[in-house]
């Protein structure tokens, strides 16, 4: 009665429909979730209806349709394996993006692999034959991915051992195992009646070793001073003197490349400070910032001397102390033609603890008022 | 096919055709207003005829075939591939087509994008699920705006000039679209997107967000108010003033302390101030999501709230604004929103429980997502009293 082609789609729209029922009833009926269970189920209703109307589009009866051969396919693993990375997909979709990554990768491996088993399989009607296929076309694809994905586990396994001990026991660590890899290495090349499966053993204990250290430094985390670097902020507190500061000015990058995301642009050129309002040709002595928005200013420098951008935004009182602090962010040092980027987000209005206004060190008596309505 | 199935399928074709013949339609793309708008009228009356008359072609084409050709149970017709001159005839004729629409498309978006002739600069920021309108200190034909001008869901502008809105986002990607005045620009956090609109006559026209943001997407709506030259120096001017206090041992006044009680911790009234005379300052940035609420100053000056969603006039009012002669639109629009035109229902049920009227996030036990903070107004637990001197209170925001 049904077409091949049909049931396929009548059966994902009868699973959208059953997911929206339950979709509904755990979590809510009203959510969009629903709306796109339904959607899928209703376009499939569509396809599938097409499809059986037109005889699933086929020049062919699916009676002419002949197997490659005869001989029964042998169980194969991949489908569950590929099952597997779609459960990983979904659950990396509302969890952790690396599961996500890591269904998608099982996907592909385990279709890739799924395909050519069974294109395999079909190769001829010598079972013998098609595994030798099946080696041929996969095993330059595996052998790589393998060596490499070990490779990669051992370089993380030792990084991680590395970045656990202390700088002087690392030393140590690096050469004792260089030793022991050398001396192995020198005693299988010179020994050459050792038994294979004493060198397997060696390697296979070597690699458990090192696995399972990497394991536990992992979860030991870094060591103490390589945390407590991860964790400073080298800008909460800038330096926006005027002259220029051996670590907040290092490696500044001068060239920004967000034109179209800019509020305003303020220039220095022969010794004066202009603003200019994107969108606006005329010259403004005011930039209006809207309040709790990330607004970016854009700063250019057309002297010779170098210049940075502050942006003055009124006190705030230190908690359980009383103590007013001045607000102030400011941008690199910006030699001459370079342009760099001040990123601003002001919560309060400029008629709480205003004025606002910026400044560029080294030029007095000028200043651009920040309004923020 | 019987004659009766026909008949079906030809009613209901025109009562779908003739949906689109309503007389109130104030997002009607068709009426333009302006001259922005207008050039995508242009546009379209050139480009709608022709897609329409290819697409039912196409369509008629493919229902004649799926059911001409349709299976039953005939035996397979012999099968051919490809005809050179069907090929070539379908791709030049198509070619051909789109070329003429991409030179006028192509002259209509530089058209539209131009800003070098700005006349007057307004900063829109969406955020869920209303708009808010900056207007920078500035010389609007003659017009000073000395301090900065801060309002909500209803724009206002003058006529017959180039107005450029700079328009951003504080939490997720919303789209301005007043159809009677231009396309639609989507307002994207962290980027300045611009979209120029120009009023030919006073007037007021209707818009909608027009990129899903969320709950109450549906609910962001817009106003853009045109005023002539006159009526929009009346409007800077009320619009600089601060507020002031309600006379004292008014009912009013005690909605202040109300207000300074409650409404302050996210709206701003400017000029309002402390039982120790210094000013209150709202704090939005400590209570909802995007750091911001709409500014209540000139609250009665404007016609709606929340977004544009709810009326502050009566029915008949708000058909008095809306259907005045372009000459009496700027005195009607004035007026702002007066006792007897109050709508109370409105306000009363907002202040009584917002999230009831228009969905939000606002429930107090599901904020963990957000930091604690709100996106909308919560029901604020008021008591009949309260919202009674609220409303005394804010009906004196002209």
């Amino acid at each position: 009665m049904f077409t091949t082609g049909s049931k396929y789609c009548f059966g994902i729209a009868g699973l959208g429909s059953l997911g929206a029922v339950v979709y509904m009833v755990l979590v809510h009926p009203c959510d969009v979730g629903v709306l796109a269970l339904l959607g899928i189920a209703i376009a499939m209703s569509l396809v599938g209806g097409v499809a059986q109307f037109t005889g699933d589009f086929d020049v062919d009866s699916p009676n002419d349709a002949l197997t490659a051969n005869a001989v029964a396919p042998a169980n194969s693993m991949w489908p569950l394996v590929l099952a597997l990375g779609v459960v990983l997909l979904l659950v990396g979709m509302t969890t952790d993006p690396i599961i996500f990554i890591l269904g998608i990768v099982i996907i592909i491996a385990a279709g890739v692999e799924w395909a050519l088993q069974s294109w395999a399989e079909r190769a001829s009607s010598d079972s013998a034959f098609n595994r030798f296929v099946r080696e041929r076309a996969l095993t330059s694809l595996e052998l790589p991915i393998f060596v490499g994905g070990g490779v990669a586990i051992i370089a993380v396994a030792f990084s991680r051992i590395m970045l656990a001990v202390s700088p002087h026991s690392g030393a140590i660590l690096f050469i004792v195992i260089a030793t022991a890899v050398l001396i192995v290495g020198f005693l299988v090349s010179v020994k050459t009646n050792i038994k294979k499966s004493m060198i397997a053993a060696t390697c296979v204990l070597g690699a458990v070793v090192l696995l399972v250290s990497g394991g536990i430094a992992g979860f030991n985390g870094n060591r103490e001073e390589l945390v407590v670097a991860a964790a400073e902020d080298h800008y909460s507190h800038k330096e926006c003197e005027a002259a220029a500061s051996e670590h907040f000015d290092k490696n500044s990058n001068n060239a920004v490349s967000m034109k179209s995301g800019i509020s305003a642009t303020i220039r220095v050129k022969d010794g004066k400070l202009t603003a200019q309002l994107i969108g606006i040709d005329a010259q403004v002595q005011a930039v209006t910032v809207q309040r709790s928005n990330l607004t970016t200013i854009l700063f250019r420098n057309l002297d010779d001397a170098q210049y940075r951008l502050v942006a003055n935004l009124g006190t705030k009182k230190i908690a359980d102390t009383g103590v007013e602090e001045a607000i102030v962010d400011c941008t690199q040092m910006t030699g001459k033609n370079q342009t760099q980027a001040l990123i601003l987000k002001i919560s309060k209005p400029s008629a709480s603890s205003g004025p606002y206004t910026l400044t560029v060190p080294g030029l007095e008596g000028q200043e651009i008022a920040v309004v923020v309505p | 096919m019987p004659l009766r199935r026909i008949g079906l399928g030809l009613a209901a074709s025109s009562a779908i055709f003739l949906a689109g013949c309503a007389r109130n339609a104030p997002q009607d793309t068709w009426q333009p207003k302006g001259e922005n708008a207008e050039k995508i009228n242009t546009l379209q009356w050139m480009v709608f005829p022709l897609a329409g008359i290819v697409g039912v072609a196409v369509f008629a084409l493919i229902a004649y075939i799926l059911w001409r050709f349709r299976d039953r149970g005939q035996a397979i017709p012999h099968q051919s591939h490809g005809n050179p001159a069907v090929e070539i005839t379908l791709t030049i004729i198509p070619a051909l087509i789109l070329s003429v629409v991409g030179v006028f498309t192509f002259k209509g978006i530089f058209e539209l994008a131009q800003t070098n002739d700005t006349q007057m600069v307004i900063n829109v920021t969406g955020q869920q699920w209303w708009w808010e309108y900056d207007y920078p200190a500035q010389v609007v034909n003659g017009v000073e705006i000395t301090q900065p001008i801060i309002t909500s869901g209803q724009l206002v502008i003058p006529t017959g000039t180039k107005v450029l809105l700079r328009e951003t986002s504080r939490d997720v990607i919303h789209s301005y679209w007043i159809p009677a005045l231009n396309g639609k620009k989507d307002a994207v956090p962290g980027r300045i997107n611009l979209l120029r609109i120009q009023a030919n006559k006073p007037g007021i026209f209707a818009g909608q967000c027009t990129e899903f943001c969320g709950l109450s997407h549906a609910n962001m709506r817009m106003e853009a108010v045109a005023l002539g030259p006159e009526d929009f120096a009346a409007w800077i001017a009320n619009q600089q003033r601060n507020a002031e206090s309600p006379a004292q041992a008014t009912l009013a006044q005690e909605g202040e302390a109300v207000f300074l009680n409650q409404c302050i911790r996210c709206h701003q009234v400017n000029g309002l101030k402390k039982a120790d005379g210094t000013a209150a300052i709202a704090a939005p940035d400590e209570n909802v999501y995007s750091g911001a609420v709409p500014n209540l100053t000139h609250l009665m000056s404007r016609n709606t709230f929340a977004g544009a969603k709810f009326d502050l006039l009566t029915a008949d009012c708000r058909k008095n604004v809306w259907s005045a002669s372009p000459d009496e639109f700027g005195s009607a629009y004035l007026k702002g929103v007066t006792s007897d035109c109050l709508n109370q229902t409105n306000l009363r049920g907002w202040l009584r429980n917002a999230p009831a009227m228009k969905p939000m996030y606002a429930d107090p036990t599901k904020l963990a997502v957000s930091d604690g903070k709100y996106r909308g107004m919560p029901n604020l637990g008021l008591s009949e009293s309260d919202i009674d001197k609220l409303v005394a209170y804010l009906s004196t925001l002209k």
